[in-house]
């Protein structure tokens, strides 16, 4: 039993706060706020050469065959930064989507380039409703000769503006089936949806009788479902780990300000009210790595609790990351709700993060489905 | 990172499981009988785990440690009695003891021949525990002690008490106190029982005058009981993490069943979405803890110590207990609150934070104390600040000045 980082677990942290910290400041990101594609191909790159493009998947697929832990590990300096650029989508959503349900040829076909940086992936996991149960999927795939034609629309697709393809779920005769899709294809509509976090970008992604060919079904016909509910755990692990490295980034600039901040003739750190919700803040932050790196341990280990452990990840880090990066800004006072002051870089991406792969209230209801199972036995 | 128990720890977790099968008594109906199986638990090597050999310890491992706790809890087992002396008084003395100290006291702590109690917080001196006005006056071969302590746990039980008394008051508060071991059974201690809000009367008030301390029991070097006393206040916390945890998973799945039978609304409780939504948080709240318990145990077992770290744990898993056992009570209703004549289906069989009273009424009550024994909340909050984050000091008056 040992609850801690290997030392190449480290220097994979380090060394990616290290490139990050040069290569993604504040004005980076500032810039790419503007930008119409939203990221940098340089950056990108430079990601693909240090093997962070490929960290999850096995090595005859030009990865490095690492677990979730390093991925979460990325992830958390990631958020730190305010990341701007479709990792996730790429690596997470489309990448781990294809490792768990893609054929071998689908995987040939498509880890190796995203691996390299040469193709971007992306998945499409809600509709309308913003249901994330997979069974609520209403876009339909009717077959049309050897492939299928599928129609419907998707909501908060990220990055599919620069993705090259997406997992879509879609619902046939047979039942609820996954399909690669091109974005560019004709009858897919995109459609930019902007939301506080101006670092991270949606699409609305409009299918309309869009053809697909035989070889674009991920999977077996109508077995979708569990291969989404795996997806759903790793990514709302992973993206607990990104809030998680934003919280810490909150509570650090929190700290260094009332080191320095000085009103009725003292710094204000050494003022209970402000000095005790520093440490409440820390709390949380220390609760919420506990409870990322145990659900990447977990489902990386195929350990009974895994399912429950990222539910138990995604509910408690949603809460706690909300309280850390909100109590930021009220220590801050004026200058934390200034645009030109970089917090709330932070403090955005972990709203945009919050809702999504399931908010906290989601995922205690999922913690209870497996308490009465647990207590039925 | 790897969170599997090894071979070896799974085999001794199945010895021990197997050791309380067969040798834990079914009830406890007083201290001589607590006593007993105390002794019998010493006499199976599974108390003092971690103190030297030679001085009746196992020199085990903090993870063997924490396996014996977490499977007394797992199984409901009776604590031991001695709580202060194993966890308090001892830990100090092989820390801080001198050879002769260590030999004298020891191993009768792990017998629970000689019960210990820890003569620490005045009325005066609560949070500001280094505000302490005992004295204890140097008289050539022994000390004089005067004052008066309160919130003596085992106070009435206790043969001896660790005290911290000040010796210097001419230096700076925090300067100018020791530490000592002081005899009980004297004429000038006068230990009077403080009921709770429990009922029960686990504290003591402690009245001192002209108690005698022979210099041979002094702890440490004069003027440096502050030093002590805070290592002693770490060994509160930390060691006994996982065990805690699963007796909440135990209290846990007690109260989904009661859940489950209650109703509201002419439905179960269970089926409430509000209810579920909380039911589903504190569930991640304690799995969090159970987490943190493991990251704890992994720096015990590298030798590490957790030091202002353990505030953290303590700050969380305190104010934790507290919303669980508001939770219960808002689930379980007025059988929360009974002391007595509860239906079986209501019955909380796990011992409490002291072990006696298995209902949920006291463990609810038992939650407020938590937050305020060992260092508060606030005082938590002051060390993870300042200690931690390293943020500025605040101005206190107490920061000039002497002892008085």
């Amino acid at each position: 039993m040992n609850f801690s980082f290997s030392e190449d677990q480290v220097l994979l942290k380090s060394s990616v706060r290290a490139a990050l910290d040069e290569q993604c400041k504040p004005a980076h990101v500032r810039a790419m706020m503007e930008d119409a594609t939203g990221y940098r191909e340089a950056l990108w790159g430079e990601m693909a050469k240090l093997g962070w493009l490929g960290l999850p998947f096995a090595e005859e697929q030009g990865g490095a065959g690492l677990g979730l832990v390093e991925l979460c590990l990325v992830l958390e300096e990631m958020g730190r930064a305010a990341y701007p650029g479709p990792y996730f989508a790429s690596v997470v959503l489309g990448g781990l989507g294809l490792q768990l349900g893609g054929s071998a040829a689908q995987k040939e076909r498509w880890l190796p380039v995203i691996a390299s940086g040469q193709a971007r992936a992306s998945a499409a996991l809600l509709e309308d409703t913003l249901d994330w149960e997979p069974a609520s999927t209403t876009t339909t795939a009717t077959k049309a000769g050897d492939g299928w034609r599928l129609s419907g629309v998707k909501r908060f697709v990220p990055w599919a503006h620069v993705a090259d393809v997406v997992l879509v779920p879609a619902r046939g005769p047979e039942g609820l089936s996954l399909f690669l899709v091109d974005p560019r294809a004709a009858g897919v509509t995109l459609t930019p949806m902007v939301g506080i976090d101006l670092a991270n970008r949606w699409s609305e992604m409009r299918l309309g009788d869009v053809a697909v060919p035989a070889d674009a079904r991920v999977g077996q016909a109508g077995a979708a479902g569990p291969v989404l509910e795996a997806l759903l755990r790793r990514a709302a692990v992973c993206a607990s780990a990104e809030m998680l490295g934003a919280a810490r980034r909150c509570l650090d600039m929190s700290v260094g300000y009332v080191k320095v901040r000085e009103q009725f003739g003292q710094l204000i750190g050494s003022f209970q009210a402000i000095r005790h919700r520093c440490a409440e803040m820390l709390l949380e932050v220390e609760n919420s790595h506990s409870a990322v790196y145990y659900a990447a341990w977990a489902l990386t280990a195929g350990a009974e609790d895994a399912a429950m452990a990222a539910s138990v990840c995604k509910s408690y880090v949603s809460e706690s990351v909300r309280k850390v990066c909100g109590d930021a800004i009220q220590v801050h006072g004026g200058i934390g709700f200034t645009w030109e002051y970089d917090l709330h870089l932070y403090f955005k991406r972990a709203k945009a993060l919050e809702p999504l792969y399931g908010d906290a209230a989601h995922h205690r209801e999922l913690i209870i489905r497996g308490q009465v199972l647990h207590s039925n036995k | 990172m790897d969170l599997n128990y090894t071979a070896e720890d799974v085999a001794f977790r199945k010895r021990v499981r197997t050791w309380l099968e067969h040798n834990m008594p079914r009830q406890i109906r007083d201290l001589d009988e607590r006593k007993a199986w105390h002794r019998r638990l010493y006499e199976a090597g599974y108390l003092g785990m971690g103190w030297p050999k030679e001085y009746g310890g196992q020199g085990a491992r903090p993870m063997e440690q924490a396996i014996v706790a977490d499977e007394m809890a797992r199984a409901g087992a009776p604590a031991p009695t001695n709580g202060l002396g194993l966890g308090i008084a001892g830990p100090t003395i092989v820390v801080h003891g001198t050879d002769a100290q260590k030999r004298r006291f020891l191993r009768k702590i792990l017998t629970a021949e000689e019960m210990w109690c820890q003569l620490y917080s005045e009325p005066n001196a609560g949070s500001d525990l280094a505000a302490l006005r005992t004295r204890a006056e140097d008289r050539g071969d022994h000390f004089l002690v005067n004052g008066q302590k309160i919130w003596t746990s085992g106070g009435a039980t206790a043969d001896w008490g660790l005290l911290l008394a000040r010796t210097d008051p001419a230096v700076p508060k925090h300067k100018g106190i020791s530490c000592f071991l002081i005899d009980m059974r004297q004429p000038g201690m006068d230990v009077r029982p403080l009921k709770q809000i429990t009922g029960s009367s686990e504290f003591c008030e402690v009245f001192m005058t002209d108690a005698r301390v022979e210099k041979e029991n002094q702890i440490g070097r004069l003027g440096e009981g502050w030093g002590i006393a805070q290592t002693t206040l770490g060994y509160e916390r930390g060691g006994r993490a996982l065990a805690r945890v699963t007796t909440y998973a135990s209290q846990y799945h007690h109260l989904v069943a009661a859940a489950r039978r209650l109703k509201r609304n002419g439905r179960p409780i269970l089926d409430d979405a509000v209810a579920r939504q909380k039911l589903g948080r504190i569930w991640a709240d304690l799995e969090v803890e159970r987490y943190g318990a493991l990251r704890t145990l992994t720096m015990l077992e590298r030798g590490e110590h957790p030091g202002a770290g353990g505030s953290i744990t303590k700050l969380s898993y305190s104010e934790f207990e507290k919303r669980f056992m508001e939770l219960a009570e808002e689930i379980l209703g007025p059988y929360g609150q009974l002391t007595d004549g509860v239906p079986p289906e209501y019955r909380l069989e796990v011992d409490t934070a002291i072990g006696d009273h298995g209902t949920w009424a006291y463990a609810f009550l038992w939650s407020r104390a938590g937050t305020i024994y060992a260092g508060s909340s606030e005082i938590q909050k002051n060390v993870i600040g300042e200690r931690i984050l390293g943020l500025p000091k605040e101005t206190r008056a107490d920061r000039v000045g002497g002892g008085r």
